[in-house]
This record gives C-alpha cells, structure tokens and sequence, in this order.
C-alpha cells in the first residue's frame, strides 16, 4: 500500500516537474499573474466619480470579480491544456512503455498524473491567489485614502465624534468588503470546480486519441455542465409531453455531466452574500465524489486499453 | 472476414471490450442515480438561499449579444453583469436614459443578489435621468419636463424597492429609498419608515436613527407626538457615555424633546427632562 503511494507521488511529482518546464503554462500563469494584480485597474471602471463621495461598493466588488474571473479562467486553460497532453504525450514519446514495464500499475500511472495536476493546480491557484491578496490590499489602501481625503474637505472634522464615529464606519465597511474571509470559500470553490475539470479531461484522454479532442470534448462538457440544471429539471419534470429523443437527450445530461453551474455561488461571496460553511461542505463534497468516480472509470478504461 | 495482422495489436478482444464497458456502466450506472439526487439537494439549498440570479430564458437570451449568453452559459455571469454595467455608465454620460434603464434591468436581471446594481440603479434613475428630465429644454413646458422627472423618479423607486425584495438586508437600499422618499417625493412618512428600516440593518451607519426623527421632525405640523415618540426612542437608544458626550447628535435630540414637550405640555413627570 505505501509503495503504492509512493509510486503515485513519484508520478505526480514528475508530473509537476514537466508540467512546470512547459512554456506555454508558463506564458499562461504570467498572464494570469498580470491579469489578477491588474484587476485593479477595472476598479475605475465602476461608476465614476462614486469613488470621491467615499462610495467603493461597485469598485470593490469590480475588483473581486476580475480578480476571481481571472484565476477562474487562467486556471480553467492551464488544467485543460496540461491535463489534455498528460497521455497523448507519453504515448507519443514512447515514455509510457518505458514506465509500464516496471512494476507500477496502470492504475497507479493514471493516479499519479492526476495527482502532479493536483499539485500544479495547487501552485497555480495558490500564486494568483497571492496577487489577488496583493491587489485587494491595494484597493483598500487607495479606498481609505480616498475616504479620509473626502472628510478632510472639513478640516475640523476629527473634532467632531459624529464625523469620526462616520469615518470608523465607513473604513470598516471597506475593511470589511475587502477582507472578507468567505473570500477563502470563493477561491476553494473555484479550485475544486479546476479539479472537478481535471478528473473530466483526464477520463477523456484516457480513450482519447489526440489532446485535440481531449480539450475540446472538455470545454464542451464544461460549458453542458453549467446548463445541466436546467436539463435535470427539464427532464426531471418532463412527463409524456416530451418525445423519447428529447428526454434521452436531456436524460443522458442530467444523468452523466456534472452539475458545474452549482459552483457559480462564488459570483455571491463575490457580491457580498454570505455561504453558509453547510452548504460549502456540501458542494466540496459533491466535487470529492464526483473527482473519484470519474477517476474509477478513467482506471477501468485505462486498464483495458491497448497500448 | 480475417482481420489483417497489423490490426491485431491494437484491437481488444470482444470479451474484454464488453468486460470494461460492463464495468463502466456499473460504475456510472450506481453513480447517476446518487448524483441526481444529490444535485437536486444542492439546488434546493440554494433556491432557499435565494442563490443565482434570473433562469437563461429566451428574453434574457434575446437582450444579451451572443458572446454574452455563452460568458453567463460559462459560469461568468458576475462578469457579464459588470461588463454590461459599463454601458450603463456610457449610456449615463450619452443622457441616454431609455437604454441605461434596459441595461440596469439586465444587470440586476443576471446578478439580483448584487446589491450594488440595485443601488447605483435606482441613483442613476431616480437622480440623474430624473434631474436630466427636469433640465430638459426640449420639452415645450414645465409640466411635460415634471412628468418626465416624475416618470424617471418612479422607476428609480420601482428599482429600490425590488433590490430590497432580493436584499432585504442591505441597509444602504433602505436608507436610499428613504431619501428619495424625503428630498424628491416629499413623503416624509414613508421616508421615516424606510430610515428606520435602515437603521435596524447589520452594519448601517448609527446616524441613520435620528433620520426618522427627522422626518417626523418634517411633519411637525400635524405629526407632532409621533416626532416626539421617535426623539424619545433614540435618546432612549444612546449609551449613558454618548448622552454626555454628545455623540451622535444627542445635543440635537435633547433640543428636539425639549422643545416638543414645551410644545405638548408634557406634565413634567412624564417627561424626559423635567428641569
């Protein structure tokens, strides 16, 4: 059991190592570095002048959303552009044969990249997480800035307790949005839904016979799975008056796509509402199940397959 | 027919190709059922938890570009919203007040749970696109540019009022809504109410509980005890240490109650400052 483990780690830490030599993940990661820490550069683009009467609401949360938006997307074409050549690759540089002749089960093989993806994705996230600290700790600096710059119009004003109970008030309001801990939740989600995507790309290159197809099957099953709630409940309430076609069609959806649109609740954290830890758990858990069972049939698929 | 020999390598045998398919739908076929099940747990949850915003219907189909309806088909509906909100501030600064009011339709559409689409909204409409109409000197006279504001005032009102609905909560809504009841409608009683609403919200400013008073303050003429009930609430509401240091305007609550009980002969036992 722990050579095992062992083996799969080794795998994975190769897995990473590659993945990291790769030039175009590299230009994908710098990009997405860019992208996140000049997410502040959106805030501006809010409503314009708000930011002189010390109102950040629109700002704030412009910041947040690029910011998110970015690490959401970055990391979406980084998992589908490493994991899609994870076996294609192998297999074309004849590195797979040289592997499987030793004692390490294909299983263990295909667990093992899945695990290197896991940590790249866990590196990845982690770095554009960083930046994005980094440029929400900016937006409140300049936020508080601004806000002391507009009671500073009266310059008497931090005689007034009123005006100073105002101004507390008003920078922990901005403290508040900014710092906000289900910020932590937002980016565990969108980590969770890149591995949900990971374990997708990795069952298709398993039968798959180019990285080609592996991406765009991928990106097909991405965008189906934020529309599987509405087939599930199309084909959930459909009685007689739908044909057998359309209730295979929207059966076969709900049945076998993962249901991505539930992870869109990052768009609330986002906008400030708060997400119960319950429900959090609930979704995370979702996304563990899921990411074993996709991982049960990429083996059985993988084991049977001729190389 | 013979299967050539440099096929034969790479072709599984029946039995196997049937073993791995039976183990898949197995796998999936256990799987599905839970899965359902599952989803439609989350759904729930979140439906209770008044998540995600409008359904992708036709209309909303209709009103959004292509490019649109597959950024919010690809679960980037917070970017749409704030994307499609940059036209709101172009269309502001065209006075193309019809076409901003569609695209603030559109955004709190896709992101209800946003309050500050519903606030910055109902300002764009009930403020700018209103005070727009009233400076409008195309319009031949004064009573078509009031109608016009009024029209502007109304739908900014319309647009407070549903933002409450999705954020009941959210203290800014209320207090907006309460000014605009105040300085643009003039009706001071439902201005009070909406501020004392705002008041009683997580987070709202503490100068939002003497606006109450205020406005029934702005009803003295015929509201006077019911100004007086408020003061007398708020001084009530003060900590001991904000009454002597006059924080939060505690001075201008005293004057008020003061001046009111001198005013409806309060019998100095009932009143809050008998000397």
């Amino acid at each position: 059991m722990i050579s095992s483990l062992y083996r799969i780690f080794t795998i994975g830490r190769n897995t990473l190592t590659e993945s990291i030599r790769q030039k175009v993940l590299n230009v994908l990661l710098i990009f997405a570095l860019v992208l996140v820490a000049s997410s502040f550069a959106f805030s501006g683009l809010g409503t314009p002048g708000l930011d002189a009467s010390g109102m950040f609401d629109a700002q704030i949360k412009f910041v947040k959303d690029a910011g998110c938006g970015a690490i959401g997307i970055f990391g979406f074409l980084i998992t589908l552009l490493s994991t899609a050549q994870l076996i294609p690759q192998e297999l074309h540089n004849r590195t797979i044969y040289t592997i499987l002749a030793k004692p390490v089960r294909r299983s263990e093989f295909l667990l093992g990249k899945f695990v290197g993806m896991v940590l790249l994705l866990t590196l990845c996230t982690a770095l554009m997480s960083l930046a994005f600290a980094a440029t929400l700790y900016w937006q409140e600096k300049q936020a508080v800035e601004q806000t002391e710059a507009v009671y500073d119009r009266d310059s008497r004003w931090k005689a007034d307790p009123g005006r100073v109970a105002d101004y507390n008030h008003d920078v922990a309001g901005i403290v508040a949005q900014i710092r906000d801990p289900q910020l932590v939740e937002a980016v565990l989600l969108i980590y969770f839904k890149l591995l949900m995507t990971t374990a997708i790309a990795l069952l298709i290159s398993t039968f798959a016979t180019s990285s080609i197809f592996t991406i765009v099957t991928t990106f097909l099953i991405y965008l189906i799975g934020h529309m599987e709630g509405t087939a599930r409940d199309f084909w959930l309430a459909s009685g007689a008056n739908s044909s057998i076609w359309q209730s295979g069609l929207v059966g076969f959806i709900s049945l076998l796509i993962p249901d991505m649109n539930s992870f869109t609740i990052v768009d609330e954290i986002l906008a400030g509402n708060k997400v119960p830890w319950t429900h959090m758990l609930n979704l995370l858990g979702y996304a563990d199940v899921y990411i074993i069972v996709l991982l049960a049939v990429s083996v059985v698929i993988f084991d049977y397959r001729e190389i | 027919m013979e299967i050539p020999a440099s096929h034969m390598s790479t072709c599984l045998p029946l039995s196997r190709r049937l073993r791995r398919a039976a183990l898949v739908a197995l796998l999936l076929g256990l799987w599905a059922p839970c899965k359902i099940v599952w989803e439609q747990h989350i759904a729930r949850e979140q439906d209770l938890l008044r998540y995600n915003g409008a359904p992708m219907t036709r209309q909303l189909r209709d009103e959004l570009t292509q490019g649109l309806t597959i950024g919010v088909l690809s679960g980037m509906r917070n970017i749409v919203a704030d994307f499609i909100w940059l036209q709101v501030t172009t269309e502001w600064m065209n006075n193309e007040w019809f076409r901003m009011s569609a695209y603030i339709n559109l955004c709190t559409a896709l992101q209800p749970r946003a309050p500050v689409f519903w606030d910055m909204g109902g300002w764009q409409l009930a403020w700018n696109a209103s005070i727009a109409a009233m400076l409008d000197r195309t319009q031949p006279n004064e009573l078509r540019r009031l109608k016009a504001s009024r029209f502007w005032v109304d739908r900014g009102l319309e647009i407070y009022k549903r933002g409450i609905e999705n954020n009941p909560t959210y203290w800014r809504l209320w207090s907006d809504t309460g000014m605009l009841y105040d300085q643009r409608l003039k009706d001071y009683r439902s201005a009070a109410h909406y501020y004392r609403t705002a008041s009683e919200q997580p987070n709202a400013p503490v100068y939002l509980e003497r606006f109450s008073a205020i406005m029934y303050d702005k009803l003295h003429a015929n509201d006077d005890q019911a100004a007086y009930a408020e003061w007398k609430a708020l001084w009530e509401r003060l900590t001991p240490e904000q009454r002597k240091m006059k924080i939060h305007q505690g001075d201008r609550i005293e004057s008020e109650i003061r001046r009111l009980e001198q005013k409806l002969s309060i019998p100095k036992e009932k009143r809050v400052f008998p000397n």
